[in-house]
């Protein structure tokens, strides 16, 4: 049995030599090959690593590489998988890949598809889990967020000496009870008052009598402080929180943790959420507040998400848009745009950005009216039900440019009458986008 | 101006798949009628009275949800009744479909009551009616487009009209060849990906059965 582990090892290892020689990327096949010839595979090559696993529907990458670059600071070779091929083979690859230095602690940070805990866990033996939150996001995959929660939670069954670190502004984390030691974080910035939920929203409900959940406070969707108005269930104590948001601009948002203040060239609540996330991380493994600051200074933005590309004199900001709520939470950041502004709105429905576009219709493009829009282009496959979701929100029709293909997204871009564009993409709208202008001499570099 | 008073019934909590669409285009249609729009969410524990109400949009959820809709809604089951005897418009779409009859089957098995304001019942079945789907009017002669996504396989009781005919896809259980189901000014369907959205003529229609009841 041990011999088989390290034989599917060595393989494994071998194959990723292979493709790098050949110049292929291995994000993935090698831990495929490894994992046929021994599905334990990842108990090998795993066992002398302290492990941290991301997990949650939206800010996994994010957080992730926050934590990295926190971590970063006083374990440089820790490993990770941030190419986000976050499935069992992928990370199978991503220990294939990483060379540990002589004498050095071994430390592991891994992003993990909710559904593939329950793979990886019991090899693993994480000592802490982390759930960013749990939000609708592909339906068509796992049906109900209850579904998604008892995948994370069959997970976490599986090994109770980690710590599970938790988002405690969300209802959902609260519900259950578990064996393992509890971190919650949240955010604690704002006065008390009284409030429900945006009706659009999912997981209002008690999990202990079933009434409708009431807020003193609420950052986003459900998150916030939450209590119920006939029992006694409320948002746990914080241990880590977000005490003040000093600045929130397109760009950068500058906040305080604990009363310490941290700067993030990222905008958005929902980053500021994934911030404290890692710095929850990063104090439970005994990171300087100092350290942590300059690991959030150094983070790049990730990939396509509020990455920004000059073409000629225009200044593109590209935003990912995938689910309702980061859309909602998109729609929030451009509220900060103060100069006037083009908005391009490209909606796909590839299998990678979920076939079923109605979820458009949970995002509230409304207030888009407020914003200083000066032209408004809109694309990709599904451009006629994205125009009709604009004209719902109160956008002319005949004040619409429909963009037949990419190509003519990008000459819209370049004749554009304002400076500053914004882009909303779906995923491989983002990709398409990425590409043409790579090839246009725009972007440099590919998706790595 | 006139006013088309909506009742969003339970709509705090059964707003899956994009269901807000449906309310949207509603809300949308019926100003560009010229009528303004007033929506009012009817949930868990709050009364339901017939009289307030000329349009009643009732979405589809989560199993958890609409077991504890289930519950609360025999509450407002004679209201709701009432309702749609007098010839009031709803637009019901899956769940809010399901639980208009006499009870549904979750993904789990357990039997779900609903009112039995229309004769369906609704049982579940192993896998998921996924995909694009077309189906026919005869009433109206219209066509509609639509994606559906549902558990449940509905069966209409003798005297209940299926919304449409199917042309594509899977429809109420993919036996008979019907698609939701039609009775007095009630509309149900398991199209969400939202039905109005794809089907403005048939928002229209609505519209029009609302705006001729209000006259009535």
């Amino acid at each position: 049995m041990y011999l088989k582990r390290k034989l599917a090892s060595f393989i494994g290892k071998t194959t990723l030599k292979t493709l790098r020689l050949l110049k292929k990327s291995g994000s993935s096949y090698p831990g495929k090959v490894a994992l046929s010839v021994d599905k334990d595979v990842l108990s090998e090559l795993a066992h002398d690593y302290e492990t941290i696993i991301i997990t949650g529907t939206n800010g996994k990458t994010l957080t992730t590489a926050l934590t990295v670059q926190a971590l970063k600071q006083k374990y440089p070779n820790l490993l990770t998988n941030s190419t986000g091929s976050n499935m069992k083979q992928g990370i199978v690859s991503a220990f294939l890949s990483h060379k540990a230095k002589k004498g050095e602690k071994k430390i592991a940070v891994l992003e993990v598809d909710e559904a593939n805990l329950v793979y990886v866990v019991p090899h693993l033996k994480p000592k802490i889990i982390l759930t960013t939150n749990i939000f609708r996001d592909q339906m068509d995959r796992f049906g109900e967020i209850y579904t998604i929660y008892q995948k994370i939670l069959d997970g976490i069954m599986l090994s109770p000496e980690t710590i599970v670190v938790a988002n405690g502004d969300s209802p959902i984390f609260h519900s259950a009870s578990l064996p393992n030691k509890r971190v919650f974080f949240g955010f604690n910035y704002q006065e008390d008052s009284d409030l429900q939920a945006h009706y659009n929203t999912d997981g209002i409900l008690c999990p202990n009598c079933e009434k409708i959940l009431r807020y003193r406070s609420i950052s986003y969707s459900n998150l916030g402080k939450y209590y119920c108005p006939n029992c006694q269930f409320k948002r746990p104590n914080l241990d880590y929180a977000v005490t003040n948001i000093d600045l929130l601009t397109l760009q950068e948002s500058v906040f305080d943790i604990d009363g310490h203040t941290f700067t993030l060239p990222i905008s958005g609540l929902y980053n500021i959420y994934n911030a404290l996330a890692a710095y929850s991380i990063a104090s439970l493994m005994g990171i300087s507040v100092e350290d942590i600051k300059t690991g959030f200074k150094q983070t790049q933005r990730v990939f396509g998400r509020q990455e920004i590309i000059h073409v000629d004199d225009k200044s593109l900001l590209i935003n990912l848009i995938k689910n309702p709520t980061g859309l909602n939470q998109v729609l929030d950041i451009l509220q900060f745009e103060k100069n006037p502004f083009t908005l391009i709105s490209v909606l796909n429905d590839n299998y990678a950005d979920g076939q079923d576009v109605s979820w458009i219709w949970d995002g509230q493009y409304e207030q888009l009216q407020d914003m200083p829009i000066q032209q408004l282009v809109v694309g990709g496959k599904r451009h006629q039900e994205m125009s009709l979701r604009l004209e719902v929100a109160g956008f002319k029709k005949e004040n619409m440019i429909i963009a037949a293909s990419i190509q003519d997204i990008i000459e819209h871009i370049k004749h554009a009458p304002t400076k500053h564009i914004n882009v909303l993409a779906t995923y491989t709208a983002m990709l398409e986008l990425r590409k043409q202008l790579s090839l246009q001499g725009y972007v440099k570099g590919e998706l790595n | 101006m006139k006013t088309i008073r909506i009742c969003h019934l339970y709509g705090n909590l059964l707003n899956t798949y994009g269901d807000n669409g449906n309310l949207l285009i509603l809300q949308w249609r019926a100003r560009e009628h010229g009528y303004n729009v007033d929506t009012t969410i009817v949930s868990l524990d709050d009364p339901f009275n017939p009289d307030d109400y000329d349009l009643i949009f009732f979405g589809g959820g989560q199993d958890y949800e609409q077991r504890i809709v289930s519950k609360d809604i025999q509450h407002k089951k004679d209201a709701i009744i009432s309702y749609i005897e007098n010839n009031g418009v709803v637009v019901a779409i899956c769940g809010g479909y399901q639980l208009l009859g006499h009870y549904y089957t979750s993904a789990v098995g357990e039997r779900i009551e609903g009112i039995g304001a229309i004769d369906y019942y609704t049982t579940n079945q192993d896998g998921r009616y996924i995909g694009d789907i077309t189906i026919y009017d005869e009433e109206t002669g219209f066509t509609y487009e639509g994606y559906e996504n549902h558990n449940g396989r509905t069966f209409l009781g003798e005297n209940v009209q299926p919304l449409g005919i199917v042309e594509k896809g899977f429809g109420n259980n993919n036996e008979d060849k019907t698609e939701g189901a039609r009775y007095k000014n009630v509309f149900c369907s398991y199209f969400h990906g939202p039905l109005l959205v794809r089907n403005i003529h048939l928002a229209d229609y609505i519209i029009e059965k609302v705006i001729h009841q209000k006259m009535a």
